[in-house]
C-alpha cells in the first residue's frame, strides 16, 4: 500500500484499511498470518506479567511522558517484534 | 530498456503478466508507475578500466553501525557505506524480508564482496570504489526514496568516481 493510500485512509477514518496494512506488515504480506502474529505478540506480552513481578513503572511513565508520539509508536512496533522473537516462533525469513 | 521492462501498468506490457495486479491486490496502491523514460548510460571504456560500485538492497552493513530499521511500518530511507575492503566477518545483515540463513554462512551469496575483489585483482574490472552502498528494500514511499536515499547514493557514487554500477536487489 502506498503512503498516500494510508494517508487517505487516515483522512477518511478508515481504520480497517490501516489495520489491514499493519497485519500485512507483520505477516510478510499475508493478512491472516499478520493477525496471528499480533495475537502472538500480545499473548507473549501477557506471560511475564502473570506473577506480577516488579516492573520499572518509573521508566514506563517517564518514557510515555517525555517522548513524542512518533517515537512511542516506533517503540510499539519494536515491541511487537521483540515479543514475537521472544516467543520462539519466528515466521520471518530474515532477522531484525 | 524495453517497454516490457519499463512499464508497470497492466496494459503497457510487462515481463510477468498479471504480476502488478497480484501485488496490487495484496498491497493496494503500492506499485510505482514510473512514466519517465530513464535511458541506460553507455559504458564509455573497457570493463578492465572501469571502477565498479556495488549498490545493494541486502541490508548488509558494517558491524557497529546503526542497524537498519526493519520494524518501521513505512520503511528505512537511510543507507550504509560498506568499505569494499571489508572482511565478511566485519559485516552483518539486518533485514527480515528475505531468507538470510545462507547469507549468514557466506555473505557473498547476497553481497559478493570477495568475488568482486577477485574480479578486480584479476583485472576483469579496473577496480572498486572505496565504498559500496546498501539499504533495505522495504520502503513504502517511493517518492521519498527517490528524493532522499536514491539521490544521496547517486551523489556519493559519483563522488567516488564510479564508472559502472552493479545494482542488485535482495
Amino acid at each position: 500500500m502506498s503512503l498516500q493510500y494510508l494517508k487517505d485512509a487516515v483522512a477518511a477514518g478508515d481504520r480497517e484499511k490501516l489495520i489491514r496494512y499493519v497485519r500485512l506488515h507483520f505477516g510478510d504480506g499475508n493478512e491472516e498470518v499478520g493477525r496471528k502474529e499480533i495475537d502472538k505478540a500480545w499473548s507473549e506480552a501477557l506471560k511475564p506479567l502473570l506473577d506480577v513481578p516488579p516492573t520499572d513503572r518509573e521508566f514506563i511513565l517517564e518514557t510515555i511522558r517525555t517522548r513524542d508520539a512518533a517515537t512511542l509508536a516506533h517503540l510499539y512496533f519494536h515491541l511487537h517484534f521483540y515479543f514475537v522473537q521472544r516467543s520462539g516462533e519466528w515466521i520471518h525469513d530474515g532477522s531484525l | 530498456m524495453t517497454e516490457a521492462s519499463s512499464g508497470s501498468g497492466s496494459g503497457r506490457g510487462q515481463l510477468r503478466p498479471g504480476l502488478w495486479d497480484t501485488v496490487n491486490e495484496r498491497y493496494p496502491g503500492s506499485m510505482i508507475d514510473k512514466m519517465d523514460f530513464v535511458p541506460l548510460a553507455p559504458v564509455r571504456k573497457p570493463l578492465s578500466e572501469c571502477r565498479l560500485v556495488f549498490v545493494s538492497t541486502s541490508g548488509v552493513q558494517p558491524k557497529g553501525t546503526m542497524p537498519f530499521d526493519t520494524v518501521h511500518p513505512v520503511g528505512d530511507y537511510s543507507f550504509r557505506r560498506v568499505p569494499s575492503s571489508a572482511r565478511p566477518e566485519d559485516l552483518e545483515i539486518h533485514q527480515i524480508k528475505y531468507p538470510t540463513m545462507g547469507a549468514n554462512r557466506d555473505i557473498n551469496v547476497i553481497f559478493p564482496i570477495e568475488r568482486l575483489r577477485e574480479l578486480a585483482d584479476e583485472g576483469v574490472i579496473g577496480g572498486l570504489t572505496e565504498n559500496f552502498y546498501t539499504f533495505i528494500g522495504y520502503n513504502m514511499d517511493p517518492e521519498r526514496l527517490e528524493r532522499t536515499l536514491a539521490a544521496e547514493i547517486a551523489t556519493a557514487v559519483s563522488e567516488e568516481g564510479a564508472d559502472i554500477a552493479l545494482a542488485a536487489p535482495a
